[in-house]
């Protein structure tokens, strides 16, 4: 069934409610508690993480293995459960909220710190925090363009990435 | 607040199954010891503390600077 979420930066969309990832806990320090992943042809390995029920909540996630190779979250049994994973067969997919400094760097950076969790069988998703010391919460993958188009373009500096797994629970902009 | 005095090396239990021992105190700075079930994450308060201010920041992407990000990373850089 179709139900209309509306978005800050993209109007009302007509989202089919199988899309919906609930998230029981919330993104730490907010109260929003549904979900859903956008993406667009042009948005190369970066989605839309859109709060259903408040239009001016949005975050911008991407697929953290693509850009840490051996990248990895152990679970709590606590966690298990809370992301209905069946422990014998349990299949994720890991986002991390991705941010853009405004300061001289212009850098792009993850939070390998405190990733999103999804449980995409059971669309349910939890952010968790780690405490191991291994992984930086902006931990940096580049620096952005500067605003003037076609100006800037470094190649090699490009992440090639394959977010199949995460373009499948997305919703098209 | 529950407030407790132990000296070094004394612990302190949380129900049966976590134990929290004083490891060191020194310079102003205790050093704790933590027995608890793999069940349960543990993590420093300004940890979270930290992800909580990083979510706010990241709450506030403009769409312009997204545009301008992904107009400079490959066509279909998937397979």
């Amino acid at each position: 069934m179709n139900v209309k979420v509306m978005t800050s930066h993209f109007g009302a969309l007509e989202i089919d409610d199988d899309r919906i990832i609930e998230m029981p806990d919330g993104m730490i320090g907010f109260m929003e508690r549904r979900f859903i992943l956008l993406s667009s042809d042009n948005n190369g390995c970066f989605f839309w993480f859109q709060s259903v029920d408040n239009p001016a909540l949005a975050f911008v996630v991407t697929d953290p293995t693509a850009f840490v190779p051996g990248y990895e979250v152990t679970l709590t049994p606590d966690e298990y459960e809370k992301l209905k994973l069946d422990p014998e067969s349990a299949e994720i997919i890991l986002l991390a909220v991705t941010n853009i400094h405004h300061d001289s760097t212009s850098n792009i950076t993850i939070n390998l710190q405190g990733p999103v969790v999804v449980n995409p069988i059971k669309m349910v998703a939890k952010q968790i925090v780690l405490e191991n010391g291994k992984y930086g919460i902006r931990h940096p993958l580049f620096t952005a363009p500067a605003p003037e188009p076609s100006l800037m373009k470094k190649e090699g500096e490009r992440p090639v990435v394959s977010p199949q797994k995460i373009t499948a629970l997305c919703s098209n902009l | 607040m529950l407030v407790l005095t132990r000296k070094v090396g004394e612990e302190l239990y949380i129900g049966d199954r976590i134990c929290i021992k004083v490891m060191e105190i020194s310079g102003g700075k205790v050093r704790l010891g933590i027995d608890a079930p793999t069940s349960l994450r543990i993590y420093r308060e300004e940890v979270l503390a930290k992800v909580k201010s990083e979510n706010r920041f990241a709450a506030e992407w403009e769409l312009t600077d997204f545009q301008r990000v992904v107009d400079h990373l490959p066509k279909n850089s998937g397979e």
